[in-house]
């Protein structure tokens, strides 16, 4: 499957953080407003997807009816396929693996790929906490709610802390990643938090939930991103800069040991990164970016460790070694990531890592631009497992040449 | 979700309902498969390990090693009303399966990876009680 298809298209809404004064959207208006942007960057129409492919990712605004068929029915579309994304951060990655095997199997020609969520303004089970009935419900969160779970932050505490008594990785490390991330939003208008901070800043931040930090978390936000996909013929018809589908490959519910006691600092990139490297036919010298999944610096120094760039626990050495400004040798999350950039929804934050790279190996991103980039890395990463760090890992390879 | 004293409370079902009745009689109960012995947790529609639908409720040790911990000074995804911060741990429970659970009797510079720990248990209503661990030297 090889460039089999390429993205035409993408979109990005600014984001909101319902300051005052703000307007209060709905999931389905930052669906519109994501598919618009993206169709005028495709110079497409909501027309072209009648009888073609229509992908929406889940949001956990559950009080919205946001089944996929639903979502047509709103926008007027009527697609001939439906794609549903329920992987989390995952989603969006995932949704362009389902498309692009519909494409290459004839199903469809196109598809218009769509993820919004608006969980700062779900009703909670809390007052002011941002919390969907689907996150507070049923056996997962019966045995972890009660028992102290207090959130993705202490989850992933737990992930961190063990990385840290198997291997050696430090703060000022981890706040490398995020400093670099913060650089990167001061130069992406659609960032949420744009102002830069030092590393002694990071180290000053308090401690939420021992050892992560305040710098360490996703910020939350209301938004809603889109991409378009189509055949690789059709997208050199379309665009002069159709960016190819390269490489894919994915893993869920990833185990490293037994399913009882997990070695939890390992991710499913460990199985999804060489799939998708190999069906791209590149090496890791060969990628001039990298988008991890970026809502945790720890997150993103796995990720590196998981696609290989570096051995299992090496990830803080790589971070010293490394220099991940757009401008650097390793360019990494160059749209400030979520953790600068914001997270709109545990569930569509995914469409970030993909965005960024299509509109890198566009060249349309302006001041944080990565020089005659080719060949980028993204992800996706979705879901938190009981006890273990991610439940969908996908890897996917871009590129400007078929 | 009900409430109960500011803390969240569990919907106890029939699937589940063994693990919490065990708590408040002072027992740590998971499901082990008859077919391979697997001890599954939480609580499985069938072996994760094997895919045998039957699984019994079992006692098991009510002593682990602390797999790993935070100390969380903040509440994210939790109802308010915990009194913070809040120890929480993977507990590898001896000859059974990993659990999230508190670690009480010991403070935050006090808590390890590789600690020793036993169950303590505290009832929370409705004929349902809650494991928590303690160091095990302490008592």
């Amino acid at each position: 499957m090889r460039s089999a298809v390429a993205i035409v298209g993408y979109g990005r809404t600014p984001y909101s953080r319902l300051r005052e004064g703000e307007p209060v959207l709905t999931v389905d208006e930052y669906l519109a407003w994501a598919a618009d942007l993206a169709l005028q960057k495709a110079g497409m129409t909501k027309a072209d997807f009648d009888g073609q492919g229509l992908g929406v990712a889940h949001a956990e605004a559950a009080h919205t009816v946001n089944w996929s068929a639903a979502v047509a029915e709103n926008l007027g579309i009527s697609p001939s396929a439906l794609i549903r994304g329920d992987q989390g951060g995952a989603s969006a990655a995932a949704m362009l693996i389902r498309a692009a095997a519909l494409i290459a199997a004839g199903v469809i020609d196109r598809a218009l790929i769509l993820g919004a969520d608006t969980p700062l303004s779900i009703p909670s089970a809390a007052p002011g906490l941002p919390l969907s009935p689907e996150r507070t419900r049923g056996v997962y969160w019966d045995f972890q709610g009660p028992f102290g779970v207090m959130g993705a932050t202490a989850q992933f505490a737990l992930v961190l802390r063990r990385y840290m008594h198997e291997y050696q990785v430090t703060p000022a490390q981890l706040g490398k990643i995020a400093v670099t991330n913060r650089f990167h939003a001061s130069l992406h208008p659609g960032a949420i938090y744009r102002k830069p901070y030092s590393l002694e800043d990071y180290l000053a931040s308090r401690i939420l939930s021992d050892p992560i930090r305040l710098f360490d978390c996703v910020p939350i936000v209301n938004g809603g991103l889109a991409y378009i996909v189509t055949s690789a013929r059709d997208a050199r018809a379309l665009t002069d800069k159709p960016v190819y589908v390269r490489g894919l490959g994915e893993a869920n519910n990833f185990y490293r040991g037994s399913r009882t006691h997990p070695d939890i600092t390992c991710t499913g990139f460990a199985k999804a990164a060489p799939v998708a490297m190999r069906m791209a036919g590149i090496a890791h010298r060969d990628i001039d970016f990298f988008q991890p999944y970026d809502d945790y610096p720890f997150i993103s120094m796995m990720t590196l460790e998981d696609w290989g760039f570096c051995k299992k626990g090496e990830g803080g050495r790589f971070i010293d070694g490394h220099d991940f400004r757009f401008d650097g040798d390793f360019p990494m999350s160059t749209d400030g990531g979520q953790l600068s950039g914001g997270q709109p929804g545990g569930a569509i934050g995914g469409f970030m890592p993909l965005i960024e790279g299509v509109t890198q190996l566009r060249g349309e991103a302006g001041a944080r631009q990565v020089r005659d980039a080719a060949i980028g890395g993204v992800c996706g990463f979705g879901g938190i497992p009981y006890g273990r760090p991610g439940r969908s890992c996908v890897s996917v390879i871009l590129g400007t040449e078929a | 979700m009900k409430e109960m004293l500011g803390k969240p409370f569990p919907e106890i079902t029939d699937l589940t309902r063994p693990f919490w009745k065990g708590a408040a009689q002072g027992r740590l109960m998971m499901q082990r498969c008859e077919a391979c012995g697997t001890v599954n947790f939480h609580p499985k529609p069938w072996c994760v390990e094997c895919g045998s639908r039957k699984l019994s409720w079992q006692q098991v040790k009510n002593q682990g090693t602390v797999y790993s911990y935070t100390v969380s000074h903040s509440v994210a995804m939790n109802l308010p009303g915990w009194e913070l911060p809040v120890i929480l741990a993977l507990v590898d429970v001896d000859d059974a399966a990993r659990m999230y659970a508190q670690v009480v009797g010991v403070g935050e510079d006090g808590i390890r990876v590789g600690m020793r720990v036993e169950a303590v248990f505290e009832p929370i209503g409705d004929g349902a009680g809650i494991p928590k661990f303690r160091p095990l030297s302490a008592d």
